[in-house]
């Protein structure tokens, strides 16, 4: 019925492993555990899970892997589930728990929420969040449906779910920018950054959106937890199907 | 950051095309186009708008060059600028702010609903609120003191 994927890169030791599987094991939900390789990626072994017909496809890990297994579970009738091991805020967040026990608990318990997911056109997919990685201000340009913006970005960050913003329709996702004044030169520029201070809360933009091309001049990362998810330009969009994921059985201990 | 405004419009960003929520806007940039809103519009100190704007509730104290439409309340605040026609059923023009074009209200103070005259349009031309210095006079040389 269940069916792991473990990513052995997010154990802190060796035992963990075999903690994990005996907690599963005296919970009554143990499976088969697979192991991402280069022989068999994680879309390799989730396809291989759903051919099985197990009924529950579940991560062992952080964003790469729940984002991965996400990408491919979505307009699946099966579930996904998800043990945290070094996940991000808005990730343990999102399925009610940081805790390992406590989410290996939840996954028995089956409470199930359905969720769109953000999707590149690489096919890459995120459950929280994805970051322009720009390490100075850089001209972007983000093409929405019926408007262009354009700015000298110092941040982007394009969210599916954030515990820091409220989300205003579950198939819309969510872009905050943070732009920087026009480049200067000379005196001005040196003294810029002393007296921009009071535009810094101005400098902030949320746009919310289905799907949105994101443009640069030159080709730049979008990274979620310190991995590659896709390179501008790209097309970012809401999934137009649900994912079915396990999140945690307490009342509001989760945002579904 | 946690918000309840559908879109906000920084500083520094410039938006071309036309922006059309049901939820409220609030723009503190630059924007070429369309503004529209089923609810309150917030036009900031530092935005300029060359379009027509239109919403339920509309403040501006930045500067618009086109219609403006509030089917509810338009507030121009003393830093705002207007250059275009207003159309309002409230409206509020505070000292010092600058309106240059017509002015057109459905619905005049003290009105009430039931009144047959209701939906006659008053119509004045050319107001020009004359501000007591202009904004640039305002400005160091860094910026805004």
């Amino acid at each position: 019925m269940y069916y792991y994927i473990f990513d052995l890169k997010k154990c802190r030791k060796h035992s963990q492993v075999t903690d994990i599987k005996n907690y599963l094991a005296a919970l009554g939900i143990s499976g088969e555990f697979t192991y991402p390789s280069a022989a068999a990626t994680v879309e390799e072994l989730v396809d291989l899970g759903l051919s099985k017909k197990y009924n529950t496809i579940v991560g062992i890990g952080s964003d790469e892997i729940a984002n991965r297994i996400a990408a491919k579970m979505s307009g699946q009738s099966e579930a996904m589930g998800l043990i945290p091991l070094e996940a991000s805020a808005d990730l343990a967040y999102l399925i009610g728990t940081s805790n390992w026990k406590e989410a290996a608990e939840n996954l028995r318990y089956r409470k199930l929420s359905e969720m769109r997911i953000g999707l590149t056109a690489n096919g890459s997919g995120f459950l929280t969040n994805i970051n322009l990685d720009l390490r100075a201000p850089t001209e972007v340009t983000l093409e929405f449906r019926d408007y262009l913006v354009q700015a000298r970005a110092t941040s982007v960050l394009i969210s599916n779910f954030s515990k820091e913003i409220k989300k205003i329709s579950p198939d819309h996702l969510d872009i905050v920018m943070k732009s920087a004044g026009p480049k200067q030169a000379g005196i001005l520029a040196r003294f810029s950054s002393f007296f921009g201070g009071n535009n810094e809360k101005l400098g902030h933009s949320l746009f919310r959106a289905r799907s949105l091309r994101l443009f640069t001049s030159s080709q730049i990362g979008l990274i979620t937890d310190n991995y590659l998810v896709a390179k501008t330009p790209q097309l970012v969009e809401s999934s137009d199907e649900d994912l079915r994921l396990i999140t945690s059985k307490k009342t509001g201990s989760s945002p579904f | 950051m946690e918000n309840t405004t559908d879109t906000i419009i920084g500083i520094n960003v410039t938006l071309k095309g036309n922006l059309h929520n049901k939820g409220s806007i609030q723009v503190n940039g630059n924007i070429e186009g369309e503004v529209r809103s089923d609810e309150n519009i917030l036009i900031g100190e530092t935005a300029k708008i060359k379009g027509p704007v239109i919403a339920k509730k509309i403040e501006i104290s930045g500067e618009v060059k086109g219609l403006v439409e509030a089917t509810e309340k338009l507030e121009v605040n003393s830093s705002g600028r207007v250059y275009g026609d207003i159309n309002a059923k409230s409206l509020v023009i505070k000292e010092g702010a600058i309106f240059v074009g017509k002015s057109t209200s459905s619905q005049t103070p003290g009105e009430t609903t039931s009144e047959p005259e209701k939906n006659t349009p008053k119509e004045s031309t050319e107001i020009i609120v004359e501000p007591v210095k202009e904004n640039k006079d305002k400005m160091g040389f860094f910026g805004k003191k």
